[in-house]
């Protein structure tokens, strides 16, 4: 007998002494370990090519999805979405690395604190709550997005000398949001399809 | 269990203060730099991988509207005939594809127009392609791909077959950022030429506006307005025309609101005149 059917035996007997054999005599298995995550995290470097995917897109083929001059930001949603499955390091340091994708293609160094912070706060989240919660993604990266403009202005401000910044651009931030919230919603219900999806055994 | 809760707090607390610290070194790097009118040298690096991949996805960007629009025109008349279906479809694309390039020869042919106008062919500007926009910043900025090592300098001014674009800001090695003169922070010395009266132009977003305008002078919807030659800008390029006059009796000056000439939103080709 190999040590894991013993081990198996063994459960049974336990519980068996303890429960006894039920009124129908059913049988007891023991439960099959199930994978409870729906979707994996890619590793490291694939997730800085998709940082690096979403701010080209956001410069050119999506600067023109804007409603009301608020802007998708699909690197905010990624890192967002990073931070809550893989943690304060992955997050933050993803933040770091999309940051600083974003102001090489213009920005002039606003956008990297911002997005480090924003991977890191993300990050916090993500053994306080299931990470694949449409309300908790959702309402994670509205928070985000907020707390990441007004880093974004602050500097603007404090560098830059430009006052007033938020009060001329609240009203884009919040189109911004809805923009991203919506874009995260897509995201998640398409990874939740993909996990679905029957595979293949080879 | 305190242990636990005690070392994951340290781990996290020196995650954040260690990515902190990088996060303000990239920044002030960044900052400085821009300041400076130049790209820092992790721009430059970053750049010259992401430029070329930029003008790849703006050049699809283009041609995916160009297709968007000839297949909308090939519906409408393939509902007539649909034994042509096709055929009008091939036509109606290669029609439109066609009437893009009149409407880039166009441009190109405006401006080398303004290039004349402006008596630049001693010194010619140099000619590039818009590849992006500013992904995340509230500011109006774009990215051309022509950098320092085209000629490109800070300050430069910018301009397309139609009139004023703004001017440079920063040049890395591969490519450089023009401010727009629809962002706020964009100061311009220009005149209405009909009355030869000053004032500053500054961005509002979607216009421009034109402010410190004499209060005697009777400003009128449509009244071009073009340049004044300043420190950084040439006299005589054309900035737009007055949409609407904003005058009150009690205040020292007036002010217009003006449509720019450049379309902004469709912005392929620009002109970089040599920096004064």
């Amino acid at each position: 007998m190999s040590e894991a059917s013993a081990g198996a035996a063994g459960r049974e007997h336990r519980l068996r002494e303890r429960f006894g054999d039920g009124a129908h005599g059913a049988r007891l298995h023991p439960i099959a370990p199930v994978d409870a995550e729906i979707f994996h995290a890619p590793r490291f470097w694939v997730l800085v090519l998709l940082a690096m995917a979403a701010a080209l897109l956001q410069a050119t083929l999506l600067h023109g999805v804007a409603i009301r001059g608020g802007r998708l930001s699909l690197l905010t949603v990624l890192i967002v979405w990073t931070g809550l499955r893989c943690g304060v390091t992955t997050g933050g340091w993803l933040g770091l690395i999309g940051g600083i994708f974003e102001d090489a293609l213009g920005g002039g160094g606003v956008n990297v604190l911002g997005a480090t912070l924003a991977g890191f706060g993300a990050g916090l989240l993500s053994r306080r709550f299931f990470s694949d919660s449409i309300p908790v993604f959702a309402g994670a990266v509205a928070a985000t997005t907020l707390l990441r403009t007004l880093a974004n202005y602050a500097v603007i401000e404090l560098a830059f000398g430009e006052r007033g910044m938020f009060h001329r651009m609240s009203h884009e931030m919040l189109w911004q949001i809805v923009l991203n919230v919506f874009a995260a919603i897509v995201v998640l219900l398409v990874l939740r399809a993909a996990s679905h999806a029957p595979r293949s055994r080879s | 269990m305190v242990a636990i809760h005690s070392y994951w707090d340290e781990r996290k607390l020196l995650v954040f203060v260690t990515l902190t610290i990088i996060a303000c070194a990239v920044m002030l790097l960044e900052i400085d730099a821009a300041r400076n009118g130049r790209q820092s040298p992790i721009d430059d690096v970053v750049s010259a991988v992401l430029t070329p991949i930029e003008s790849i996805l703006s050049g699809a960007a283009n041609g995916i509207a160009n297709e968007a629009q000839s297949l909308v025109h090939a519906n409408g008349l393939a509902t007539d005939n649909r034994a042509l279906q096709l055929k009008v479809q091939q036509l109606a694309g290669a029609n439109e594809r066609l009437k893009a390039k009149a409407v880039e020869n166009q441009e190109l042919r405006r401006m080398l127009g303004m290039q004349q106008a402006l008596a630049l062919l001693a010194h010619p500007g140099v000619v590039a392609d818009v590849v992006g926009y500013a992904p995340e910043t509230p500011r109006d900025e774009i990215t051309i791909d022509r950098g320092s090592r085209d000629g490109v300098r800070t300050d430069a001014v910018v301009v397309s077959g139609e009139g004023l674009v703004g001017h440079v800001i920063s040049v890395g090695r591969h490519d450089a950022r023009v401010l727009l003169i629809t962002d706020p922070s964009s100061a311009v010395p220009a005149y209405l030429s009909r009355t030869a009266t000053w004032g500053i132009v500054t961005g509002t977003w979607l216009h421009a506006k034109m402010k410190y305008i004499n209060q005697d002078t009777r400003v009128l919807d449509g009244d071009p307005v073009v340049t004044g030659r300043g420190e950084v800008y040439p006299g005589g390029i054309p900035i737009g025309h007055v949409l609407e006059v904003d005058r009150k009796d009690n205040a020292l000056y007036q002010s217009a609101v003006l449509r720019p000439n450049v379309d902004f939103s469709s912005l392929a080709h620009v002109i970089v005149l040599p920096a004064q």
